[in-house]
């Protein structure tokens, strides 16, 4: 297989770059890692599958007090603290699936809503184990690197399991069931089975982030970690990028991910505001992305892999 | 069962049904919009915190305390309504409907940050109605009875215009079969319009009520908005009477578990209720058109 050239070429680069980079460039970088990880994995059950998830922030904060609960009680090291919120993020998944993807549309949407609320609510009250309102402080770690190379992983891996998925049958299956659910469960495709994979597949990375970002902030609370800013982050990079394809979240995040950062030292309200705003924005004259616009132009092949 | 235990069981009921009158104007609202549009209007929420934040304002500028103000929400968002459907949702229809949902999700964190922007996430409340109601043993704050009178009272009359007037009978013909209804003359675009603008008052109408006897900030619309869907879905997406059912049912459910269990409890309550339909049966009590 060939390894295209520029992927390749920006892997090598964010691969050495925590040898020369200063600790907030690293630090900027893992944050749109995690951004990444999450807006591409929304993507797989909204832009492929066409069900609109609102609650991967569930998924993510999931992972994070999987991880927080484990290293600061049973004293486990983050990575594997980290692939076990991986883990209880996609047991949840499956759960939540199996009940809500039996059902069309506008139910999925409000029942992740739901779910992810009770999670947080749940996390909030159930204060033995989740230390409540309060949060769980994490032990520092003495080095930044570590961190930074799970969450490049994540994110590699949001793009490559994308990818894979864009080229593979299943993908077009979940393409079928976007399009005309009816049609595609007439043409025989388990359609309830593909959407609980598409919905678990798309919740293990979010997980793993969680379960990175714990140790790494060093402090879970659930408005932080439950927050809807995150789910909107993730959903106003993925569509501002291109749903249902497999760049277009790396584009959104890329573009949004560092305006963000210039507007966060200036306006830390008000981008919330103007992420809400965006989303409506693009949803009416760029319902496609920033990537259609590109392709069209010849930028980028036409291509399911892209 | 003594007889205080029943007075106290009396009482827990009366409560849970107040509240449920109020949730039902907003769970009507919806399904009004659901039944019309066939899509969710995720900002529904907003709208009501809107209706709660108009009655605020008007309530300090004009520093009176008559019941009237209660309705100053109801032609703000019912034109507010009506300008989203006509140049935010119509160009969508025929779309995609996860491109719809998103659009409606984008608006509704637009409207609750905007508003923590202008306005703060500070607690406000409206103190129009002061006392309590007192019926024998039995005694309810005054604020609560009101509220769910005047939301009855609303809910009846618009049930009452869909059922009888011309433009009613045309919403209740777009929503059951839009091509027929264009067919016979109907303007679907305008009914579309029409019924948002009215799910929206609704919802604004239940956030005035709400502002009276709870405390509110911009962040309500989140919580409302869940028990809204709880209750619709209980009730029966799409079914007009369903979502007063819901809501009302929904209303005795938290005022039953807060007596019985904790308060903390009777919030999950919406949660449980929502999750338990979809798994028992996903069309509701009274919805059997869609899946």
């Amino acid at each position: 297989m060939v390894v295209p050239a520029v992927p390749a070429a920006v892997i090598v680069v964010f691969a050495v770059l925590p040898f020369f980079a200063d600790a907030y460039k690293v630090s900027f970088f893992l944050l749109m890692f995690m951004y990444l990880t999450l807006a591409g994995s929304w993507n797989i059950i909204t832009g492929y599958a066409g069900y609109l998830a609102l609650g991967h922030a569930a998924f993510f904060g999931i992972g994070a007090y999987t991880s927080a609960i484990l290293a600061t009680r049973f004293a486990i090291p983050w990575p594997v603290g980290a692939l076990t919120g991986g883990v209880s993020a996609a047991i949840c998944a499956a759960i939540m699936g199996g009940i809500c993807l039996r059902l069309r549309h506008i139910f999925f949407a409000i029942a992740t809503l739901a779910f992810s609320e009770a999670i947080r609510v749940i996390v909030l009250s159930w204060d033995k184990v989740t230390g409540g309102g309060f949060g769980i402080s994490i032990p520092p770690e003495p080095y930044l690197a570590p961190f930074y190379y799970g969450m490049f992983g994540c994110a590699v891996g949001t793009v490559a399991m994308t990818y894979r998925l864009a080229r593979s049958d299943f993908g077009l299956q979940l393409l079928a069931i976007r399009e005309d659910e009816d049609a595609a469960e007439t043409v025989g495709i388990d359609t309830t089975r593909s959407k609980i994979i598409a919905f678990v597949l798309s919740s293990v990375l979010c997980g793993i982030a969680g379960g990175i970002y714990a140790p790494y902030i060093t402090y879970v609370e659930p408005i932080s970690v439950f927050s809807v800013l995150i789910t909107t982050q993730l959903i106003v990079m993925a569509i501002f990028g291109g749903t249902g394809t497999v760049w277009g979240p790396v584009i959104g995040v890329a573009v949004l991910g560092t305006l963000q950062e210039i507007f966060w030292a200036n306006f830390p309200y008000f981008h919330r505001v103007l992420f809400g705003a965006l989303i409506v924005v693009t949803i009416l004259f760029m319902p496609q992305g920033l990537i259609e616009l590109l392709k069209r132009r010849g930028v980028l092949p036409r291509s399911r892999s892209i | 069962m003594s007889e205080a235990e029943l007075f106290l069981l009396a009482q827990v009921i009366i409560t849970g049904l107040l509240a449920g009158a109020v949730y039902g104007l907003s769970a009507c609202g919806l399904n009004l919009i659901v039944g019309v549009m066939g899509i969710v209007n995720m900002a529904h929420g907003e709208q009501l915190m809107i209706g709660a934040f108009v009655t605020f304002g008007v309530f300090t500028l004009l520093g009176t305390k008559s019941p009237l103000i209660l309705f100053a929400a109801i032609p703000v968002t019912f034109v507010l309504g009506m300008l989203i459907q006509k140049y935010l949702l119509e160009p969508m229809m025929g779309s995609l409907e996860v491109g719809t949902l998103l659009l409606t999700f984008g608006l509704s964190v637009f409207l609750s940050t905007g508003f923590v922007f202008l306005f703060t996430a500070n607690y406000r409340s409206v103190h129009i109605f002061g006392g309590s109601l007192l019926l024998g043993e039995l005694a309810f704050p005054m604020s609560r009875v009101a509220t769910a009178g005047i939301a009855a009272a609303i809910t009846v009359a618009i049930y009452l215009f869909l059922k009888k007037h011309r433009l009613g009978k045309a919403i209740r013909a777009t929503s059951q079969n839009a091509d027929a209804a264009r067919g016979c003359g109907i303007d679907v675009r305008r009914i579309r319009i029409l019924s948002f603008g009215l799910g929206s008052a609704m919802a604004g109408a239940a956030g005035a009520m709400v502002s009276t006897s709870y405390a509110f900030n911009p962040d309500i619309g989140q919580t409302f908005i869940l028990k809204t869907f709880a209750a619709i879905t209980l009730g029966g997406m799409g079914s007009f009477v369903g979502g007063l059912v819901g809501a009302l049912l929904l209303g005795l459910a938290e005022a039953l578990a807060a007596w019985y269990m904790t308060a903390q409890i009777a919030e999950m309550v919406a949660y449980v209720v929502l999750i338990a339909v979809l798994l028992v049966h996903p069309t509701g009590l009274m919805g059997a058109r869609r899946r």
